[in-house]
């Protein structure tokens, strides 16, 4: 689908709701506002992403993925990217700053927290409750589901009985059929993977063409990224778009009240939008470096920061992988990538295990020849080149597929995103620095978890094994660095995502989560915003806007 | 892009990662050096700084020397090169056709429910896995 033609209108001088951030939570503000008759400013500091640019449908493909598509934004260094100092970080973050933000390049695995995801303190007697239940966001989810176009299976016993999804699985391919001969061997669970990408035509998005290119920008548009979910209909409705906007602070007024923002454009030159309500949705780091940098004399530690707790719980789902090979032609270069099915056999906590929480495990295939074909320098050359270059290859390729495993870290006041005393992006803002360790439960989740998911590629009948138990390059799920809760001592956002110290700033993204689940958080992320945003709307009446805007 | 003196060093260099071997080409027969080189540094221009200090060893030593020298002293440098090398291979279709790869063409999603539907039915008997909501004294 082409993009939308946007013939730009000036801004509002004063606009009703100023959102900062164009990706997965701050698509659905921008919507439903603008839908709602609210005049809306959206400030995103990427472009868009057409899918002509892709590379999934390409022969370079695999060579431009390790650089130009990279995940990774201190890799991949586009204009559009800010640096993050992650020298004291188990973990490297991973995001895309475009329209659409981080969905461009997500693999849409559309999972749904469980029940006992909103209540850890309770069940498991660790970190926190969520201030709402599974059946609170229940119809958040599912009203999702639809807008993203969900393919699946319903009647999954790891969930409640709920609405089914509103396309048909994708296909798991003989990678699943694989896995599933070795899970039912086991007696373990597994399902066929739900995903945000269209296994028939949905709306304007075409079927999945199985490029398995995924997590490098869908070339075919099957994928639900929000630039094409979301912004049309904002668009249509009125929304205000503003491209290549960094944001350097949120600005306030003289009551308190936050009041707009001041950003910088492509050609350098600093502009302030000003907003009765401010809306912030830019990841679990952007998120909190924007609150510390706006800093004032009536928030000297930055923004709704009396808590202390902006930037702080930074949870980011250490991931293991477990790949097996196999002797069969399993044709694994074959999308959905995606997932093409899950587990849940030991998602939820068994203390008789040593450690609380679990993980989901997802199935996925392994893509092209060239792989990873990096990294090797130091090892000896004949391990991996020479005639072994032959014989790998032909022992591997399409015969190999992935367990994933998403651990649950569990919140810690010591995990972090503060200011780089140094280091900046190219206009001079301060860029952020990660501080983040895997702890002892984790260690212990994955050590338990890789070795179940040896067993479940034993029982498949893999001929070979092989584990990272903490992959680096990992950190796609940034959470926890704005806390939700009722206490205003506790956490930073009430249950509708506005700010205890500021009433008129929302926050809406993944910063927000109290506890992170052993999965993806995308549709939890957007169900969310979706519940935070209508209340809103419901209360406009006594909602408050800064007057001095 | 390489010179023709640089492309010779080259050869010799990328031969000794993928030599002919279990019925597949070198990477010269597959015309590596003298052809997909070219391409693979236009997608990935930022690693050609790293090769040229891999030509480097490769004037400097014979072939499997420099490329063993070149892994003990500089590592960024071997792994720009079997980078370059592997995945320019890899743009050569008929290594492609020969590894049984069709490349990335579009394969529209079949529906292949029928294939395991009755191995689901074993995951669904044994009943729900989750814990339900409790009901929490405020």
């Amino acid at each position: 689908m082409s993009n939308p033609i946007t013939i730009k209108p000036a801004l509002p001088e004063v606009a009703d709701v100023l959102v900062i951030g164009a990706g997965a939570s701050g698509s659905v503000a921008v919507q439903e506002l603008s839908k709602n008759g609210f005049s809306v400013v959206c400030l995103e500091q990427g472009q868009w992403t057409p899918a002509s640019e892709f590379a999934g449908d390409k022969a370079e493909w695999e060579l431009v993925k390790q650089k130009q598509w990279h995940p990774n934004p201190n890799v991949r260094g586009h204009a559009s990217d800010y640096p993050i100092n992650t020298s004291e970080s188990d973990v490297n973050p991973l995001m895309y700053n475009a329209v659409g933000g981080s969905t461009i390049l997500y693999a849409a695995h559309w999972f749904r927290f469980l029940p006992s995801d909103f209540q850890v303190k309770t069940l498991d007697g660790v970190a926190d409750d969520w201030p709402f239940t599974y059946e609170d966001l229940l119809p958040f989810y599912e009203e999702m589901d639809r807008a993203m176009g969900v393919s699946g299976l319903g009647d999954d016993p790891a969930y409640p009985a709920g609405e089914g999804f509103p396309l048909p699985p994708l296909p798991i391919g003989k990678p699943g059929i694989k896995a599933a001969e070795g899970m039912n061997k086991l007696g373990w669970h597994w399902w066929p993977g739900v995903n945000s990408i269209a296994s028939k035509e949905y709306g304007h998005r075409p079927q999945c063409q199985r490029y398995g290119a995924c997590l490098t920008g869908c070339p075919a548009g099957a994928k639900a990224s929000t630039d094409i979910t979301h912004w049309p209909e904002a668009i249509e409705a009125g929304a205000h778009l503003v491209t290549g906007a960094r944001v350097r602070e949120i600005t306030v007024d003289k009551t308190g009240l936050a009041n707009g923002a001041r950003y910088v454009d492509r050609d350098g030159v600093e502009h302030h939008q000003k907003a009765g309500i401010v809306v912030l949705a830019a990841n679990g780091v952007g998120t909190p470096r924007i609150l510390l940098l706006s800093k004032s004399e009536k928030y000297p530690n930055g923004l709704a920061n009396s808590s202390d707790l902006v930037g702080r719980r930074l949870m980011m789902h250490p991931y293991a992988a477990v790949v097996g090979t196999y002797e069969d032609n399993l044709e694994s270069w074959l999308g959905p990538a995606g997932q093409l099915m899950h587990s849940m056999e030991f998602y939820e906590t068994d203390k008789s295990r040593g450690f609380v929480r679990g993980a989901k495990w997802n199935l996925m295939p392994s893509g092209g020849p060239l792989g990873m074909r990096s990294g090797y320098g130091g090892r000896p050359v004949e391990d991996t080149f020479g005639v072994n270059f032959h014989k790998n290859l032909k022992k591997v390729f399409g015969r190999s597929f992935e367990w994933g495993i998403i651990a649950e870290d569990l919140p810690d006041h010591a995990n972090r995103v503060i200011l780089d005393p140094t280091l900046t992006d190219s206009d001079g803002i301060p860029a952020p620095k990660l501080q983040y360790k895997s702890s002892d439960n984790t260690t212990k989740l994955i050590d338990f978890h890789v070795a179940r998911a040896v067993e479940a590629h034993e029982a498949s009948g893999a001929t070979s094994i092989e584990v990272t138990k903490l992959m680096r390059d990992c950190g796609w799920h940034l959470l926890g660095t704005a806390k939700m809760g009722n206490d205003p001592k506790d956490s930073v956002v009430d249950q509708w995502g506005r700010a205890h110290d500021v009433p008129n700033l929302f926050i809406i993204d993944g910063s927000v989560f109290p506890t992170s689940s052993g999965g993806n958080p995308t549709a939890t992320i957007m169900a969310n915003a979706l519940r935070s945003m209508r209340h809103l709307i419901e209360n406009r009446s006594s909602q408050v806007a800064s007057a001095q805007g | 892009m390489l010179t023709e003196d640089q492309k010779k060093i080259y050869s010799k260099m990328a031969d000794v990662l993928i030599p002919s071997a279990e019925g597949m080409p070198s990477a010269s027969e597959a015309d590596v050096p003298t052809k997909w080189i070219d391409d693979a540094l236009r997608y990935r221009p930022d690693l050609e700084p790293s090769l040229l200090r891999a030509l480097v060893f490769g004037a400097k030593y014979d072939a499997k020397e420099s490329v063993e020298a070149l892994n003990a002293e500089d590592v960024e440098a071997f792994d720009a090169l079997g980078v370059l090398t592997s995945g320019a291979y890899f743009l050569n279709p008929t290594v492609k056709k020969l590894i049984g790869y069709p490349g990335q063409i579009p394969s529209p999603a079949n529906d292949d429910v029928d294939l395991y539907i009755e191995m689901l039915t074993k995951v669904v008997e044994r009943g729900p896995i989750y814990r339900p909501t409790v009901e929490v004294r405020k």
